[in-house]
């Protein structure tokens, strides 16, 4: 990454922190009344290091449902680098680094952002390839349904309705081709090594979230459909899921709040001028394992995923591990 | 509400746009023509091919080759529509020769000035036709000379080894003794070409702009466990114009070569 790149990612990342933060004092937001009361999974779409990212990524925040931050992501992949069984096996390493917000509407409409900068780097043997750059934006809307524990008759219809802790939420967004495709890396044995995927994509989502006291899950299923990219080649839809289980407790001014959970995607194959390419699907699964620090309206975020079984590209790629790091400032 | 408007709108973009893919078939092709690229992949089984390295094979013997080469020739691809585009005849020949592999143990042919269309099958020789051999040593071009510096030739009057492997065997009763599969035509009287025909697992595109890739692997260890098992203790350690051991190794050749994937960029 050269100096003039850099100071250009600052500049943008200022600008949208900026933006995000105006937009989100131009609107009302109701303060969180506990920490259980109002959290949210962000809408994590790392789509891009690109077709093995995944929005099976997790979660962000587990206590606010608003905030804007900054993210880390590091994956490590392993990639068979040729046809034979003993071709040589090429390591790529993708650092992502993400400015991502969750931004009120209203009280049932929210919006959350993400926007990635990629380095990708590829090693084989004594080469070393390096890819780097802005990678695909992504927005939703989000609905939120909450649900509320049933008022008995005798009560009085003035009480407000409590929150059962239990909530849905229907996101519907794009993934913006804001990321460059490189139609000659599709050459490499793993596809996912781009930036971008040069393709305009839908992505559906559905959040469950349950909180009590001591104890909350969130849950999320993905649907992306993408787009053709002008190459006339298309990543495969993909469905991505994601449940995590935490807890919560404090120490002296703080809240620690670990959390494990399972996360996978499924991938349908890579088509290109309308054809399907072989061994381009795949499945994984993950386990992951983390924990967020809470200090006032500070909450930072290590998440650690390991892959529990997988199928990629015809097993010739391989993900190793994943850590995503974050800090985000609560709105 | 601007911003869930905007969200909005975008994402019916996105929903329009991915129903939107329709091709445009009308495109003309006249006069347009591209590079193609084969590549040479050799292996043993599922093993990449590696000078120096014992392979085992059937009847408990094992080889190891310091030599792999061979020729390929009549490159022709045939397009969706049935049509046929043969790369001319004075350029299509080449020596696959696995000392010229890049790091991945590729060889590359390029072929240049290929027809544009929409291919989905090739066909090649293994070694040369007897049409291209009565044209005579004048006829064979510059080829006649490579051919010689790559000791792929007998003599004129034998005329071209197809097949050059040379390296070492053990069996049960040998070891390290010398290998030689030189396997070809003998002049007019043995004709040991094939043409070998093998469908593209997707559409290869040649354009203007775009050079695909077709990567072929060649499974050595079918010359001797192919159609028929040979043993090297059995008359097959040292194969040259005879025209019994060259006709059931070039046999087997046939069934070597498989297109693993093609690449359009």
């Amino acid at each position: 990454m050269n100096d003039s790149q850099n100071i250009k990612l600052i500049h943008l990342i200022t600008i949208l922190f900026l933006l995000l933060v105006s937009l989100s004092q131009a609107s009302t937001i109701d303060p969180p009344t506990s920490y259980f009361s109002q959290y949210e999974f962000d809408f994590d779409c790392d789509l891009c290091g690109c077709s093995t990212g995944s929005g099976s990524f997790g979660f962000g925040t587990l206590n606010n449902a608003n905030f804007v931050g900054v993210r880390y992501i590091n994956q490590q992949f392993e990639s068979k680098n040729g046809v034979f069984t003993n071709s040589p096996v090429s390591k790529e390493t993708f650092n992502t680094y993400q400015l991502w917000a969750q931004v009120p509407i209203n009280t049932s409409f929210y919006v959350s952002v993400n926007v990635p900068y990629q380095d990708l780097n590829r090693s084989l043997n004594d080469t070393n390839e390096n890819l780097n750059g802005i990678g695909d934006a992504s927005i939703i809307a989000w609905y939120k349904l909450p649900f509320y524990k049933k008022v008995s008759n005798e009560e009085f219809e003035a009480t407000e309705k409590e929150n059962s802790g239990h909530s849905l939420q229907f996101g519907l967004g794009v993934k913006l081709p804001t990321g460059k495709f490189e139609e000659a890396l599709v050459d490499r044995v793993n596809p996912g090594f781009q930036v971008g995927t040069g393709s305009l994509d839908a992505i559906f989502s559905l959040g469950y979230n349950y909180a009590a006291d001591k104890f909350g899950v969130n849950t999320l299923l993905s649907y992306y459909l993408k787009g053709e990219n002008k190459n006339e080649y298309k990543f495969g839809n993909q469905f991505s899921y994601a449940t995590k289980f935490f807890t919560a407790f404090a120490v002296k001014k703080a809240m620690i709040m670990p959390f494990l959970g399972v996360s996978g995607d499924v991938f349908n194959k890579i088509e290109q001028y309308g054809e399907t390419i072989n061994d381009t699907n795949g499945a994984i699964l993950n386990s992951s394992l983390g924990t967020e620090f809470v200090v006032n309206r500070c909450i930072f975020g290590v998440n650690y995923t390991l892959p529990v079984s997988q199928n990629l590209f015809g097993g010739n790629v391989k993900s190793k591990n994943r850590l995503s790091l974050y800090f985000n400032f609560a709105l | 509400m601007k911003i869930l408007k905007i969200s909005f709108a975008l994402l019916l973009c996105a929903m329009v746009s991915s129903c939107s893919n329709e091709d445009d078939n009308t495109e003309n092709l006249a006069g347009q023509t591209g590079t193609l690229i084969i590549k040479f992949d050799n292996g043993v089984g599922d093993q990449d091919f590696i000078f120096g390295t014992s392979y085992t094979k059937s009847n408990n013997e094992s080889f190891q080759l310091s030599t792999l080469k061979y020729l390929i020739s009549n490159i022709a691809l045939t397009d969706d529509e049935g049509n046929t585009f043969m790369y001319p005849s004075e350029k299509n020949v080449f020596i696959i020769n696995e000392a010229n592999a890049n790091n991945a143990g590729e060889i590359y042919v390029t072929l240049d000035e290929v027809d544009a269309a929409n291919y989905t099958n090739i066909s090649f020789g293994l070694g040369i036709d007897q049409d291209r051999y009565a044209l005579g040593a004048e006829g064979q071009g510059n080829f006649l000379t490579t051919a010689e510096a790559e000791g792929m030739m007998w003599s004129w009057a034998t005329g071209y080894r197809f097949t050059r492997l040379d390296g070492t065997y053990s069996s049960n009763t040998v070891t390290n003794e010398a290998l030689n599969i030189h396997m070809g035509s003998v002049g007019t009287s043995v004709d040991n070409y094939n043409e070998i025909s093998l469908s593209l697992p997707n559409t290869v595109v040649v354009r203007e702009d775009k050079s695909p890739q077709i990567h072929v692997v060649a499974d050595i260890a079918k010359l001797f466990d192919g159609e028929t098992s040979v043993s090297f203790d059995d008359g097959y350690a040292q194969v040259h114009v005879d025209a019994t051991t060259t006709g059931v190794i070039a046999n087997n050749a046939k069934g070597m070569f498989s297109v693993h994937h093609v690449h359009n960029e």
